[in-house]
């Protein structure tokens, strides 16, 4: 391993605790490279985002090579390679939720953060200057009995109006 | 009014059941113990093979059979339980894993004893975050009474549950995405044969079944199979002599959405009518339906002249379009379907793989006609041409009037077929993702055809009342294919 690979893999590092966790993860799968997703959102969860640094560290421990851990993180919407918000607010914006009015849920929430809405390849388009939201569209979020809906990190909210969305910003 | 008939849900709203003692309260595990204590595991696959019950997760596949290609002599097998659920309009295996996963838990042991399998890997949807929160507790639960890990209840079976989560990706809920994905590799589905059944997870046998599907055994083992297969229709295949019966047995976990007045999940019996489960929900919120997807948005959409189809396997195949994963979406007369069909696309030009060019570059296509259509730049042709029909001499030919070309609905038609074709059913792609593009593309347009004409000629969003937008029954292809199945005696 080169020096520089070496470099950014000490910026990264599981704390004492998701390393325990990561433990018994590995544990679950008869090869490692199998435990890839489940140790991707352990080390999102610590870092904020897949940084380099991160997916070097992760390749390292499941010891793949590093363009295989890449080839993952960029086919899953789920991993951001760019440093997020606090908060990431997902908008839900599938035909049952559409037909529950989500697009005023969307333009409520572009007006009241005065943010756009982030891309996969900008997430920064979505987040606010002062890094606290991050504002993007998700497809069908298995809610649709209670649309429309928006996740806020790991919450559901349903049956949203633009006053209901007020009272969720207020109260986070 | 059709009763509702609350099985799989009976306990759900019990407070508190998604705990191990409370289960156990409701006779939870009951079934799993009489399972082991009263039957061989090819008794249990016999079962479940004549129960009739089929996959609830969208292809509607007989799950004795799908067991019946497991080899036998191969080891280890595994199990995946399919808990990605990101298909829209569905949210049933939501409930069951938030409210009562210990149900998922006894579903997957008795597969697991029938099987001998003693791995199950649960993928679960990465969103679900109340889901795998309580179906991890769940697990440490069962493991700490002693319902899973090694020598189960001194029965020495030996069964592990783990979950894996997901990350966002529609396609991993397609059996071979999802082992891949499960591998800890980009969710691309593989070329099939092999099917999982036979050459898997780890290039092993794997049994990939849904939630629900899962959550049916506890009860065909624990009241039988007489009793299983009373609820719902069974039908006489008229393709055989006599005619082979085909059942659609048990409950389903209807997931209703859109203009309702009370949407949600509501377990009924197989096989009742379009129009009597939106009356179940609350009825009609608007004056009249226009259009009802049946079968989560992948299903070719029904016009109001075919809510009298029933909601079950076989009628809605019957029908030209598919039960799917239940999931279905009312539209009333306020929607134009230009719109949702552009919604759908959107979903399906994101969620697309990429492995196989029909889909990959069919599908944007697809979604950029029906946006340029929307945006009111459709494209019709100056020109007109011969129409044919039934000619004056009643004989198929030129009725010497002419029509209008509407170039973008040709070329639609055109590019959608092509991803797969609805009418031969064939498809250029890996997985049938690229029927789940055509199907809605094609059926939308031609049911609705009014509609994107009528978009298309005014230059803007045209929304028509419910009788102009839909193509009368006699020229709706659907319509005019129908077969209604006949129940046998
Ligand atoms: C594009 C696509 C998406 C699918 N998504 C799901 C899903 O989210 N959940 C599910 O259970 N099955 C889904 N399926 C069906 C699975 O491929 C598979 O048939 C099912 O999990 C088998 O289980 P069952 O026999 O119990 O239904 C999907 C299929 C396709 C083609
Ligand atoms: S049909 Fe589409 S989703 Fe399925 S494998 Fe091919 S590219 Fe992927
Ligand atoms: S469409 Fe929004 S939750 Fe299903």
């Amino acid at each position: 391993m080169s020096e520089e690979l070496i470099q950014i893999q000490n910026t990264f590092r599981f704390t004492e605790e998701n390393q325990r966790e990561f433990d018994a993860l590995i544990g679950h799968y008869p090869v490692k490279e199998a435990a890839m997703l489940p140790t991707l959102h352990l080390a999102q969860k610590q870092a904020g985002y897949v940084s380099p640094a991160v997916m070097t560290y992760v390749a390292a421990l499941l010891e793949v090579p590093l363009m295989k851990v890449k080839d993952v993180v960029t086919f899953y919407p789920m991993f951001f390679e760019e440093p997020v918000g606090e908060y990431v607010i997902r908008v839900c914006h599938t035909l049952p939720c559409a037909l529950r009015d989500c697009k005023g849920v969307l333009a409520h929430l572009k007006a009241k953060l005065g943010t756009d809405v982030a891309s996969e390849t900008d997430l920064g388009k979505g987040t606010t200057p002062d890094g606290k939201f991050t504002l993007m569209k998700v497809e069908c979020l298995a809610s649709c009995d209670v649309a429309p809906v928006i996740m806020v990190n790991d919450d559901l909210y349903k049956n949203l109006t633009p006053e209901k969305v007020d009272e969720i910003l207020d109260n986070l | 009014m059709v009763e509702e008939k609350r099985i799989l849900y009976e306990h759900l709203d019990v407070p508190e059941i998604h705990t191990f003692d409370v289960f156990r309260q409701h006779d939870g595990y009951a079934c799993f113990e009489k399972a082991v204590a009263d039957y061989q595991p090819d008794d249990i696959a016999k079962m479940v093979m004549d129960s009739g019950l089929k996959g609830r997760g969208g292809a509607g596949f007989s799950t004795g059979l799908k067991w019946s290609f497991v080899p036998k002599d191969i080891k280890p097998c595994y199990l995946c339980c399919n808990a990605d659920e990101s298909e829209p309009g569905t949210f049933s295996n939501r409930y069951v894993l938030e409210k009562n996963p210990h149900l998922l838990i006894e579903g997957i042991l008795i597969c697991c004893y029938a099987m001998g399998i003693e791995t199950t890997y649960v993928y679960i949807r990465g969103e679900f975050t109340l889901g795998k929160k309580r179906l991890d507790a769940a697990i440490k639960a069962a493991y700490a009474n002693g319902y899973l890990g090694k020598n189960i209840r001194g029965t020495g079976l030996n069964v592990d549950i783990y979950t894996h989560p997901g990350a966002g990706a529609y396609i991993c809920g397609e059996e071979t995405g999802l082992i891949e994905s499960l591998e800890g590799k980009r969710g691309q589905p593989r070329n099939k044969p092999p099917f999982p059944a036979v050459e898997g997870v780890f290039r092993k046998p794997t049994v990939v079944q849904n939630v629900e599907t899962l959550c049916n055994l506890p009860f065909i083992v624990g009241n039988g199979v007489e009793w299983y297969t009373k609820m719902g229709p069974t039908y006489g295949d008229a393709r055989f002599d006599p005619p082979k019966p085909d059942p659609n047995t048990g409950t389903k976990l209807y997931c209703i959405s859109g203009d309702v007045n009370k949407p949600g999940v509501y377990e009924l019996e197989l096989g009742l009518t379009c129009a009597e489960l939106i009356e179940v929900a609350g009825g009609l919120r608007g004056e009249q339906v226009k259009a009802v997807i049946p079968g989560g948005s992948s299903a070719p959409i029904l016009t109001h002249y075919e809510l009298d189809t029933r909601l079950d396997f076989t009628s809605l195949t019957l029908a030209k379009s598919m039960l799917g994963s239940g999931g279905i979406i009312v539209m009333n007369e306020t929607r134009n379907i230009v719109d949702c069909l552009l919604n759908i696309m959107k979903f399906y030009a994101h969620e697309s793989c990429g492995q196989c060019t029909p889909c990959r570059w069919g599908t944007p296509w697809v979604r950029d006609i029906v946006q340029r259509i929307a945006d009111g730049n459709g494209r019709k042709s100056t020109i007109t041409r011969p129409k044919f029909g039934i000619a004056e001499n009643g004989r198929w030919g030129d009725t010497g009037e002419t029509e209008d070309i509407y170039e973008d609905l040709d070329l639609l038609e055109s590019v959608a077929n092509n991803i797969a074709n609805v009418d031969t059913m064939t498809w250029n792609t890996i997985c049938v993702f690229g029927i789940a593009v055509s199907w809605p593309a094609v059926s939308y347009m031609r049911k609705f055809r009014p509609e994107f004409e009528a978009t298309i000629r005014e230059g803007k969003l045209t929304t028509l009342s419910v009788e102009e937008a839909t193509v009368p029954p006699e020229e709706n292809y659907a319509y005019q294919q129908r077969i209604v199945p006949r129940e046998l005696e």
